[in-house]
């Protein structure tokens, strides 16, 4: 089972990486018969073999947008994953349960309110402030929607999904309020993080988020044992050794970091914490010991190629990615349900 | 082996269990018994650590539970419980290897992989190994889950502790017999063995003591012999009995209703 596990990563990364060449050279802008390798050794030596728009577009533009769909994509699979394990659902996902619409919340007030200080504290902290803000928002919401919903150990899943709705509602009102009070400018940002895109990527969200989802992953990748485990209930986990209060803190703050920081650098991406369980689930039953770890690929794949997707299919326009990741994860969402319909 | 003393126990304002001093030793097997609302499960929840802090320590073999290791007391100690997840998405081998998992971090190894294949074999589910485990019917369920917890036992521990409650639910005949042999083997080896039992007749048959519950309290902790008696057994039941020898093994033999 376990060099399977290293096969099927091994592929999954290969695939990934021919996405991220393919996603390098789609686009608006086309660059000149240049290979792969030449464009690289170019901008390495600098020897004026590559001109200055086109090393802006590679260095500026794609390259970060492509580390950005990788982190995030990633971020937010492994999240769905880990969360599924914790409420014992394939429906506990970040949006479902209102953790994306928390952290939206919080950075839309910190987009409006933070207007007034932003002038005086240097770029880097923006980035951290409102990513701060945004796990703060996510945090909350997901110890909220954890104390309603859970009772013993025992999730009841029409809960879980109804305080995710209201905590949704709750965000819809206050984001309601601030567009109406919001200036231009800051309107614009707010319709951004609606949507979602990862259109404003740039080296140093990039840096955040690597180092958000290096430290969630060094302790949640390997939480796949406990989190089988935790299928036979909270107690007989524990009977297997399994330290499951530790687990489930854990899991609930590293969550909210990964969701918090993607959603305050590329807004509300929805779905994907409920596609990539849910297709891994299809072909290796609910082995997270499998699938945690693959999720952690095939969501960065998922993302990968919807925003590319995104930004080639209406050039020189660009699709918001939400809507792409929308379309694919409504339907399975129904799917889910229907299936679960005797134990709702 | 395990002691515990003066446990009580209270849900909201309502006692469940009170003043319960309980002592089991190497080698035996201690099946409580008693009507329904006992309290049986209450106190296998209590002793096997679940409830969390307790108003008394128990003891297990010389610390409290505390003073374990998580992964050092799972190879020690086993718990079977009644209520047992009704989804589990996996293959029946892949949830009896959760059973090995104190063993092993990523890989498992040939002897967790034999341990799984044995205690298939001793509840009799390894013909179903790669059934899905939510195909199963209930009985079946309950041996897959039997097959784990005697997979998590499997090694070279001295004197281990298994908590059974109620194990022979939904099983037939011929498997209740298979999984009450299995477990007296296993206190034959020295191990210790704390079961709830709802056949007063299998507790008499294979039980080294047997302690009798009623309303939270202990009403008689003995060999079989002296708990299985024409009163006390009435009375607690509050139905009347007879109880008259075993002619195949001299056990005592309780027919109800007469």
């Amino acid at each position: 089972m376990q060099n399977k596990l290293f096969l099927y990563l091994l592929l999954s990364f290969a695939l990934l990486a021919g996405l991220a060449v393919w996603s390098l050279y789609s686009g608006v802008f086309v660059f000149e018969k240049h290979s792969f390798l030449e464009i690289f050794s170019g901008i390495w030596t600098n020897d004026g073999s590559i001109d200055a728009s086109e090393r802006f577009v590679l260095m500026d533009l794609r390259l970060p947008r492509i580390a950005m769909g990788i982190l995030i994509g990633s971020a937010l699979a492994v999240s769905g994953t880990c969360l599924q394990g914790m409420f014992r659902n394939p429906l506990a996902t970040p949006d479902l349960l209102g953790i994306t619409a928390g952290a939206s919340l919080f950075a839309a007030v910190t987009i409006v309110l933070g207007s007034y200080i932003k002038p005086y504290i240097p770029e880097a902290l923006h980035y951290s402030l409102l990513s701060v803000m945004a796990f703060a928002g996510a945090l909350i919401t997901m110890i909220l929607v954890y104390r309603i919903s859970t009772q013993g150990g025992r999730t009841n899943i029409v809960m879980m999904l109804l305080s995710g709705v209201a905590i949704t509602a709750i965000g819809f009102a206050v984001m309601g309020l601030l567009i109406y009070f919001a200036k231009d400018d800051e309107l614009r940002d707010l319709t951004f993080w609606n949507l979602g895109s990862l259109a404003g990527a740039t080296w140093i969200k990039c840096a955040i988020l690597a180092l958000v989802v290096l430290v969630a992953y060094s302790m949640l990748i390997k939480k796949g044992k406990a989190l089988n485990a935790m299928m036979l209930g909270e107690r007989d986990a524990q009977h297997l050794g399994i330290p499951v209060e530790r687990i489930k803190k854990q899991i609930v703050v590293l969550t909210a970091l990964m969701v918090g920081t993607s959603v305050a650098f590329a807004g509300t991406i929805s779905f994907v914490g409920l596609i990539v369980p849910y297709i891994l689930r299809l072909i290796f039953k609910s082995n997270y010991h499998i699938i945690l770890p693959l999720a952690a690929v095939w969501g960065a794949i998922l993302m990968l190629s919807a925003d590319t997707i995104s930004r080639t299919v209406a050039a020189p326009g660009e699709l918001p990615i939400g809507v792409l990741t929308a379309f694919m994860g409504a339907p399975i969402f129904m799917m889910i349900l229907i299936r679960n319909r005797k134990q709702m | 082996m395990l002691q515990a003393t003066n446990i009580s126990y209270a849900h909201r304002r309502f006692t469940i269990l009170e003043g319960i001093n309980v002592e089991v030793n190497h080698g035996e097997l201690l099946v409580i018994v008693g009507p329904n609302g006992a309290g049986k499960s209450t106190l296998l929840s209590v002793l096997a650590n679940e409830m969390g802090k307790g108003s008394e320590p128990i003891i297990f073999k010389k610390k409290t539970f505390k003073d374990w290791d998580e992964r050092e007391l799972a190879h020690n100690k086993a718990k079977f419980s009644q209520s047992n997840s009704p989804d589990i998405p996996l293959s029946v081998k892949d949830v009896v290897m959760m059973g090995r998992y104190p063993y092993f971090n990523a890989t498992p190894h040939q002897t967790d992989i034999d341990a799984v294949q044995a205690a298939m074999e001793e509840t009799d589910v390894a013909p179903l190994a790669g059934r899905e485990y939510n195909s199963l019917s209930g009985g079946e369920k309950q041996r897959v889950h039997l097959a784990r917890v005697l997979a998590q036992l499997d090694n070279d521990v001295d004197n281990k502790l298994v908590f059974l409650d109620e194990p022979l639910n939904n099983l037939d005949v011929l498997h209740q017999h298979r999984i009450l042999h299995t477990i007296k083997k296993f206190t034959q080896r020295g191990n210790t063995a704390v079961m709830v039992l709802h056949d007063l007749n299998l507790a008499a048959q294979f039980a080294d003591t047997v302690m009798l519950l009623k309303k939270g309290r202990i009403v008689a902790h003995d060999v079989p012999g002296e708990v299985f008696t024409r009163e006390t057994i009435s009375q607690v039941y509050n139905f009347p009995c007879t109880i008259c020898a075993n002619p195949v093994n001299q056990n005592p033999l309780i027919i109800f209703g007469t």
